[in-house]
């Protein structure tokens, strides 16, 4: 098995009495796409920015190949924002935006050039046509590209995208993500890419890692994931996925508790279908379900949910 | 390449300045302050330091109270000075002390405007708090002590009122400041590897730099009235005729009674027109730079 | 059976510097009573101007042509006091950004009876409130949350108060733009499921809108495809979405995929180039600088509307059956 780049540990991060994230274990692999899923309030930005080293672990670690994350590590781990409009400074051209982060690293070679090389990467071709424009004069598509070769420019290693085309046009998505796939199979980059999108995820991710109420509940290959989800939680979130067709809708009541007050037992037992139907009682789980976390999913994991039924129905089965 | 960047970049203050020019509010305030300016510049040409002087001025057998119809361009005052000589010069004083002390203002403004609302926490309150002690107290008492502490000399004055008049830019750059900060290009900067310095350089200066122009042209009006008050008071420096001091001794030599209007009006005429230019200024390029104003025109 | 709605070749102009810029450009369709309508398409392609324009909610300075009939009267010729009459009790909108549409310091239950006291639909305001929390419980949020004030509430819970405040005079039309988009997924399909009960026990006809297409076919039983100011596809929404004719339906139907489809894993399908820009439309079919299909003859002129399947029409000269 290679190296893993990224290896997050026990990670917990509090802000005050919330736990924004709460005991999580991932791994990320060169060249891989890796989607972390997850709604609103599920702990998914704060994970990623414990992984730019920009916020600090109340407890556990995050190792950038090896070696503990900090911010000196950023120029190997780079990032895609949701909103390509306000991630790039009015005042500034495209070709100083895409050449801030080899200043700032003070790269030492032709910097025109690794410039040109990375707009054209991000397929905006030819880079001359681009070099001089202001971000109000390009497209909203043309932005995040932008905003991508500023990303490639340094040859990270890494690159976190946040929710890449949720504010993309839908027929510039598949543009899009096409770049970042091609990106990932011709440099051997390793993308985490956050989302609240089960589409993105297959079309473009290799593993997927779905959160709630910060924890991984369920990991796994894409395929194997969203063909047949295990947790309650992922099966739910699937189903009400527009785009899923012959699946009888479960849409949960309710909405993400607050962090500061994270159910006992299972986090996700007040709105769990099978809880709620009965079918924990039957498989004699449902004070365990009430009453005990279950185990945090661990880094090295290939398929796992951690639910209590789950493993119930392992047992039995 | 850099060059045609910087072109690009020259457009846009081509393209700002005739937008300036296009607004009424704006030519009209230049043209007012072009006046001014070349009637500072100009003054050896037009007026003499001669007669701003009593004895000489006596020696010359200027009278009292001279009407302009008696001797020239604005008359006489009680010390048989040329009115026209003492406006003409004042005008060099009264913009050199509102265009430096509106520097001082701006300078401390921006910095703890910046400083506090970039670095947060800690900082920010301390300064924040340093800020509301200087505003809540009474401006113009504060002002009067500490020029009598000082000493009546152009520089003090200078000092004075920018030490006193520089928490509202700090306020109004620190919010300005809090909110670039939550933009998203400010973050991947960060992302990127920026230092704090490099995103203040790069991000946030030249986002707050329109404002912080606006502000000053905002603030030399103030700061001319202030010295004009200060003056009036009796605290401006002796040696040097301003129009405020000019005022002033209209004020206390009874001009108003003798209806001495040439004494007392070209100097409060020069103050309203100098104050209008610059506010003029000052808000058409507010409106220029802040794209929120400009829907509302 | 009369229409409900019908909209006859509707044109939206803007006045830009650049001159007139026109956003809708002869839109023409019928909505019966119950009926649901779907409008699709990419920002900038006129299906939010339209909705808009049919409420006449527009800001002054753009020209507005056509007709837009609500039962028998027309919404563009009309008195402003009918106008603002119509607007509660016969057609009401629900925007996108909850957050922004409520009033900040004023009670979930105030800004429900505003309406309903406002056009005097019930008695007096013990009657409007009693109705206001029944409304508020139709769209699933619990009678103690009334009294809440907007910031305590979610924003799903946020983007129900506001269907909640359009029902409050009990319109025979519901026009809703993009009321799901800044939603999360599980957030976004309790929303659609309330929107969904309301049409079966209400009768109410709706117009909805967004750029997900797969949100269409799951809510309105018709739909209209939008490309640079005009519709360029309509049909029964399962057939627009299964069996496109035109190929901009077709790459829309393609950009969410659906999951399970082999076809799309690891294989993401997108258009190349932008959106067009209204001030300048390419001549001709104004999607063949972005059409994969494009031949020749797709730059003489603009297709019009016409059959390209049962029940089916396409501008696209070849979508013919």
């Amino acid at each position: 098995m290679t190296e893993a780049l990224v290896v997050v540990e026990d990670l917990h991060i509090h802000f005050g009495a919330a736990r924004a994230v709460d005991g999580v274990n991932l791994a990320v692999m060169p060249g891989e796409v890796l989607a972390l899923v997850g709604e609103s309030g599920s702990g998914k930005t704060t994970l990623i920015r414990a992984i730019q080293g920009l916020t600090h672990p109340t407890s556990g670690k995050v190792l950038f190949e090896g070696k503990e994350a900090d911010a000196r590590h950023l120029p190997d781990v780079q990032m895609v924002f949701q909103d390509p409009t306000g991630a790039l400074n009015p005042r500034r051209t495209v070709s100083e935006i895409v050449a801030e982060g080899l200043r700032i690293e003070k790269f030492k070679g032709n910097e025109a050039e690794a410039v040109s090389t990375a707009l054209s990467r991000a397929g905006l071709r030819p880079p001359e046509r681009f070099l001089r424009r202001f971000p109000h004069e390009i497209s909203g598509g043309q932005r995040q590209r932008v905003v991508i070769a500023g990303a490639m420019v340094t040859e990270p290693r890494l690159l976190l995208a946040d929710e890449p085309v949720a504010s993309l046009d839908a027929s510039i998505r598949g543009e899009i993500l096409g770049l970042l796939r091609n990106l990932v199979d011709t440099t051997g980059l390793a993308v985490l890419v956050v989302t609240h999108d089960l589409g993105l995820a297959w079309n473009i991710a290799d593993r997927v890692a779905v959160m709630y109420l910060g924890r991984i509940i369920e990991v796994g290959p894409t395929e194997e994931l969203l063909d047949s989800p295990k947790h309650p939680y992922t099966k739910a979130l699937l189903s009400v996925v527009p785009e899923t067709r012959g699946m009888e809708q479960q849409i949960l009541s309710g909405e993400i508790p607050d962090p500061k007050r994270i159910p006992s037992g299972c986090r996700f037992h007040p709105r769990c279908p099978v809880l709620q139907s009965g079918e924990s009682e039957r498989l004699g789980i449902a004070e365990r379900c009430r009453g005990e976390d279950p185990a945090i999913i661990s880094a090295a994991a290939t398929r796992e949910a951690a639910c209590w039924a789950v493993k119930a129905i392992a047992v039995a089965g | 390449m850099t060059v045609v960047v910087g072109d690009r970049k020259r457009q846009r203050w081509v393209e700002v300045a005739r937008e300036f020019w296009q607004a009424r509010s704006g030519r009209i305030g230049v043209i007012i302050l072009a006046f001014f300016v070349i009637l500072a510049i100009a003054a050896p040409l037009v007026a003499g330091t001669d007669y701003i002087n009593p004895v000489k001025a006596r020696a010359a057998g200027l009278p009292q109270w001279g009407t302009p119809a008696e001797v020239g361009p604005l008359g006489t005052d009680h010390f048989r000075r040329s009115v026209w000589d003492q406006f003409v010069y004042g005008s060099r004083i009264s913009l050199l002390v509102g265009l430096a002390a509106s520097f001082l203002t701006i300078l401390i403004g921006s910095a703890v405007g910046i400083v506090s609302g970039f670095v947060g926490g800690k900082l920010d309150s301390a300064l924040m708090r340093i800020t509301e002690w200087f505003l809540v107290i009474p401006f113009l008492p504060l002002a009067i002590v500490l020029a009598a502490v000082l000493g009546r000399s152009l520089l003090n004055m200078i000092f004075v009122i920018g030490i006193t008049s520089w928490p509202s830019t700090a306020r109004l750059v620190r919010s300005q400041v809090l909110t670039l900060k939550q933009r998203t290009f400010v973050d991947r900067s960060r992302s990127l590897g920026g230092s704090g310095l490099h995103v203040v350089r790069q991000h946030i200066l030249p986002n707050v730099s329109g404002l912080i122009l606006a502000n000053t042209t905002l603030a030399v009006p103030i700061s001319i009235l202030t010295e004009t008050t200060l003056s009036f008071l009796g605290l401006g420096n002796p040696q040097t005729a301003s129009w405020g001091k000019t005022l002033e001794e209209a004020f206390v030599n009874g001009a108003i009674a003798r209806n001495a209007w040439w004494y007392y009006l070209p100097a409060g005429v020069g103050i309203v027109l100098v104050v209008l230019a610059f506010t003029l200024i000052g808000q058409t390029l507010e409106q220029i730079v802040d794209p929120r104003l400009k829907d509302r025109r | 059976m009369t229409a409900l709605l019908s909209v006859r070749d509707l044109t939206v102009t803007y006045r830009t510097s650049q001159g007139e810029v026109p956003a809708v450009r002869g839109v023409s369709f019928e909505l019966e009573p119950g009926g649901s309508l779907g409008l699709a398409g990419e920002s900038g392609c006129g299906k939010s101007t339209m909705a808009n324009a049919i409420l006449r909610l527009l800001p002054a300075g753009i020209t507005t042509t056509g007709e837009v009939l609500l039962g028998e009267e027309d919404v563009l010729t009309m008195k402003p006091g009918r106008l603002r009459a119509v607007r509660w009790t016969g057609a009401a909108i629900v925007f996108q950004g909850a957050l922004h549409a409520l009033n900040p310091v004023q009670r979930v239950i105030d800004q429900i009876t505003e309406p309903i006291i406002l056009h005097k639909t019930e008695p007096d305001k013990k009657a409007a409130e009693k109705r206001a929390v029944d409304l508020l419980g139709q769209v699933g949020i619990p009678a103690n949350r009334a009294e809440d004030y907007p910031h305590q509430l979610s924003g799903g819970q946020r983007q129900r108060v506001l269907i909640a405040m359009a029902l409050a005079c009990d319109p025979d039309l519901l026009i809703a733009d993009e009321p799901t988009t800044a939603l999360d997924l599980m957030v976004q399909a309790q929303v659609l499921a309330v929107l969904e009960k309301l049409r079966a026990e209400r009768q109410l006809s709706m117009i909805f809108i967004t750029h997900d297409l797969s949100v269409l076919t799951y809510v309105c039983d018709r739909l209209a495809v939008m490309y640079a100011g005009r519709i360029v596809e309509r049909g029964p929404s399962d057939q627009v979405f299964e069996r496109p004719t035109h190929p901009y339906t077709r790459a829309l139907a393609a950009a969410f995929p659906t999951i399970g489809d082999r076809e799309s894993r690891m294989n993401p399908s997108g258009l190349k180039g932008d959106p067009p820009d209204p001030a300048a439309l390419p001549a001709g079919c104004p999607f063949h600088p972005r059409c994969p299909d494009a031949i020749d003859r797709c730059r003489d002129a603009e297709p019009p509307l016409l059959p390209s399947g049962p029940a089916q029409e396409a501008a696209c000269i070849l979508a013919r059956p």
